[in-house]
């Protein structure tokens, strides 16, 4: 358990910087004046994000990974979009089609 | 237009983490793999512990490793710290609209347990009528306790671990995302800007892969929503 004053400077910077990016959008908005236009963008933000964290394992996956998102769009249909389950239920569907060799 | 308070009460804090937990398994196997390349890379327990309760970011703790070991300099680290955090600038201002009306009190520590998970899970708390601004903080504490808890178990057992590949465990934020997307879906005027960031997304991706492509897709599909919309509507 030791450490170094160069390693706490090095951190203290580190995490002020990953900080600064969490207030960072939340803090400027208040500066900038809200419109219909403006929150129909920011509203289409989550889905387009969710679309953008899925999209490179369309590209490069496997039949385990594509069983898994089939699992999670199945869940979601059954469960009443209980969104924890279904994550759940897509990564048990991976790792069993990786167990069995796909 | 003025907005009500925004409530921030204990309630919403448990629901945040009862609803958080689904991913704490998840994340603690991933702080475990940060605590294994920690001691790898030469960091004590302390050190690795410290940078996940501060960092807070598994992909710009990754940086910051890698950036410590090439060289003395904390300048670089901090430019790759910034970008690759950079869609948390997207999700704040997301979250000015319900946040904005909260006690600073209860926004501003929410906001540094911000991250892909709790910020998905409070977006659509809040588009299906919650609005407590306690479910951040909970949610944000079902990531950060595995986390933290996750990296010091890495390093004391060090490489023996086995591989969370096996468990399907790098697979959880996809398939959350997939179930998010699905649970955001909003009909057709979803599809320009989904059709758009997901474009976006894929371009980007083949490009320069890494924390970039969320960023990307989310900044497309918020530039798609800004031109078709209609203000006569």
């Amino acid at each position: 358990m030791t450490t170094s004053p160069d390693f706490l400077l090095a951190l203290a910077a580190m995490a002020a910087a990953s900080y600064a990016c969490r207030l960072g959008g939340f803090a400027a908005m208040r500066f900038v004046r809200s419109t219909p236009r403006l929150e129909a963008a920011l509203r289409a933000v989550p889905l387009s994000v969710m679309v953008g964290i899925v999209a490179p394992s369309l590209g490069n996956s496997g039949p385990a990974e594509w069983i898994g998102l089939a699992a999670v769009a199945l869940a979601m249909r059954l469960s009443g979009n209980n969104d924890p389950l279904a994550a759940m239920i897509g990564v048990a569907a991976v790792a069993t089609a990786r167990a069995l060799g796909l | 237009m003025s907005r009500p308070p925004v409530p921030f009460t204990a309630a919403g804090v448990a629901r945040g983490l009862a609803r958080g937990s689904a991913l704490s398994p998840g994340v603690l196997a991933y702080g475990v793999v940060f605590g294994v390349l920690a001691g790898e890379a030469g960091r004590s327990a302390l050190e690795a512990v410290l940078m996940s309760a501060l960092i807070h970011s598994g992909s710009a703790q990754l940086a910051a490793l890698q950036g410590m070991a090439t060289g003395p300099f904390v300048a670089p680290i901090v430019a790759t710290i910034l970008l690759t955090n950079a869609r948390y600038v997207l999700y704040g201002a997301a979250l000015r609209g319900w946040y904005g009306a909260a006690p600073p009190a209860g926004a501003w520590p929410s906001l540094f347990l911000l991250g892909d998970g709790n910020w998905a899970m409070a977006m659509k708390e809040h588009e299906q009528g919650r609005h407590d601004g306690g479910f951040l903080l909970g949610s944000g504490l079902a990531q950060f306790v595995p986390w933290t808890i996750g990296t010091w178990i890495g390093h004391a057992t060090g490489s023996a671990i086995a591989d969370p590949r096996r468990f399907g465990m790098d697979f959880m934020i996809v398939a959350l995302a997939a179930a998010m997307a699905t649970a955001f879906w909003r009909g057709r005027a979803s599809l320009a800007p989904a059709g758009v960031a997901l474009a976006t997304a894929l371009a980007v991706h083949a490009w320069m892969p890494g924390g970039w492509t969320a960023l990307a897709a989310g900044l497309a599909g918020a530039a798609t929503a800004w031109m078709l919309h209609d203000d006569e509507s």
